[in-house]
């Protein structure tokens, strides 16, 4: 079973990077080849622009698919180990402890803890010692509606002090949200990567109605810059080539004898942009 | 090395069973020795005693506390095999990777176990020796026949190999303790068995084996008379057999997906 194939990109530093992709797509194959616990079976990467080994990922945070951690012990003891292997941030655990909202539960063991505080340890252990490159795979797996509001502040924070962020998801909100670069996945193939605002194109489009939508559609046709206008269900949709303005649509109709009973200015949403991309390179 | 011993002490600090196997496994081959000694020294069997040529006093005694502390290494086993599924149980060798070990480190860990443990064993085997020496026998200290406890030694180092093998290989706590003890209780010997009786001495040379033709039960050992090689070929296998465990755990380790 190959899972990636000719998959190839760059990270820059500080950039909060997106590694997105439907379940299965090779996310996690990518991130522990990286990270040495998959062996490739062929091709390279460098880390920090130098062929990688322990001592470069001594200086990343790793948060990979499920947390582990030896569940005998407690949270802060699981962390000792953390430190001890990573040669840094022994002095550095009570903070992340607190930063992660695990500190109260220090003392009891990992087998005891909830599915959401084992991320959160697994997010702590990531912050130990505050490195620039984090590696986080699905870091908000498991965490409660706060839960995931507070990992991502805590990525906002880390992404403005200039961090360099790897972040895997399928939920395309949360990479909307953090990120600044993207790389698609599917099926083990890279689609697209680069920056987000290239890599997802997500033209504005107006959703509007009047009385008689089929003169609607005739008139807004003939607005300079429309390229497309449909009737949807009770209303109209319009898609222009530049981002429309909806005053000037208002005063356009009404010029032109349509009153507008509905006029609202709409993002396509991420779902619908990635599934577009998505199935262009299913056909 | 020091950062390794290190992140491994933290491992096992607060684990409450490795501390009860670690003291079940230092203490079982005491009270036996303490039990054996203490049987052939009293009453109708000290007489028996005799005629074997004080297998309690020095130098005898180095034979007889080898011979048999080596019947509890199995305890010591059981130990670094809980030691290393452990990691696999909990998925902690991928993390200890991901954290920035090397494999090789890993490796390493557990090799330090394997020493660490031999070592321990070793030092608890001199020291009964020599307190039963000095207390049930009647000559003064002696290490003549010192010997006998550095086959023990081996012995333990290649049977530890064989459970960190069987540990790494199979990856979980309960299959890999089943199958250690099948091989060392049975297997290892029924095999030897076989080839003694239709190959010949050649029989004593499979891992467990060889340890113990170096170190023949003094209580009845003596009576049966066997072929055998030098002692210098039994050590020359164990090493042999340590080797190979090593390396196909090195190979395991660096090769495979985690």
């Amino acid at each position: 079973m190959q899972a990636l194939s000719g998959v190839s990109f760059d990270v820059p530093p500080g950039s909060v990077f997106g590694i997105l992709g439907p379940n299965g797509s090779g996310k996690t194959t990518l991130l522990g080849i990286v990270t040495d616990v998959l062996k490739a079976d062929s091709g390279t990467f460098q880390l920090f622009g130098k062929p990688a080994g322990a001592s470069e990922r001594r200086s990343i945070g790793t948060l990979l698919e499920t947390p582990n951690f030896y569940h005998y012990l407690s949270g802060w003891k699981n962390l000792e180990i953390s430190a001890s292997i990573k040669q840094r941030g022994a002095d550095d655990i009570e903070r992340v402890l607190k930063v992660c909202g695990l500190y109260a539960r220090k003392d009891a063991a990992f087998k005891t803890y909830s599915l959401g505080m084992k991320q959160r340890l697994a997010l702590a252990s990531v912050l130990l010692g505050d490195p620039d490159v984090l590696i986080l795979d699905e870091p908000t797996n498991g965490l409660d509606p706060s839960g995931i509001a507070e990992v991502r502040s805590i990525i906002h924070d880390l992404a403005g002090s200039g961090k360099t962020i790897i972040l895997a998801s399928h939920l395309l909100d949360e990479v909307e949200k953090v990120c600044t670069h993207v790389a698609i996945l599917q099926r083990g193939q890279l689609l697209l990567s680069g920056a987000v605002s290239e890599v997802i194109q997500r033209n504005d489009f107006v959703e509007l109605a009047a009385a008689d939508n089929q003169a609607l559609v005739a008139l807004i046709l003939r607005f300079p810059g429309c390229n497309s206008a449909v009737v949807s269900g009770s209303s109209v949709i319009a898609t222009f080539d530049s981002p429309p303005d909806t005053a000037a649509i208002n005063g356009w109709c009404a010029n032109n004898g349509i009153w507008l009973s509905q006029l609202q200015l709409r993002k396509k949403s991420l779902e619908k942009a990635f599934l577009e991309l998505t199935h262009t390179s299913n056909s | 090395m020091k950062n390794i011993i290190r992140t491994e002490w933290l491992k096992v600090r607060t684990y409450r069973t490795f501390w009860v196997m670690l003291i079940l496994a230092a203490i079982i081959p005491v009270i036996s020795n303490f039990f054996m000694a203490n049987l052939f020294s009293n009453g109708d069997l000290k007489k028996a005693t005799q005629l074997m040529g004080q297998p309690f006093s020095f130098p005898a005694v180095w034979l007889s506390v080898a011979s048999i502390s080596s019947y509890t290494s199995g305890l010591f086993a059981i130990l670094l095999i809980i030691l290393t599924t452990n990691e696999y149980t909990f998925r902690t060798n991928r993390q200890n990777i991901i954290d920035g070990w090397d494999r090789r480190d890993f490796v390493y860990a557990k090799l330090f176990w394997l020493v660490a443990l031999s070592l321990i064993a070793l030092a608890i085997t001199t020291l009964t020796g020599i307190i039963i020496g000095l207390s049930y026998g009647d000559t003064s200290l002696s290490f003549e026949d010192y010997r006998y406890v550095i086959y023990y030694f081996l012995q333990v180092v290649v049977a530890l190999s064989i459970a960190l093998l069987i540990a790494v290989l199979l990856k979980r706590a309960g299959i890999a303790i089943v199958i250690f003890f099948a091989y060392s209780m049975m297997l290892d010997n029924i095999l030897s068995a076989i080839l003694k009786r239709y190959v010949g001495q050649v029989g004593g040379l499979l891992p467990l084996q060889a340890g113990d033709q170096l170190l023949p039960v003094p209580l009845f050992g003596k009576l049966i008379s066997e072929e055998m090689y030098d002692a210098y070929v039994y050590v020359i296998a164990i090493l042999v057999y340590i080797s190979i465990a090593v390396y196909i755990v090195f190979r395991k380790m660096m090769k495979s997906d985690l």
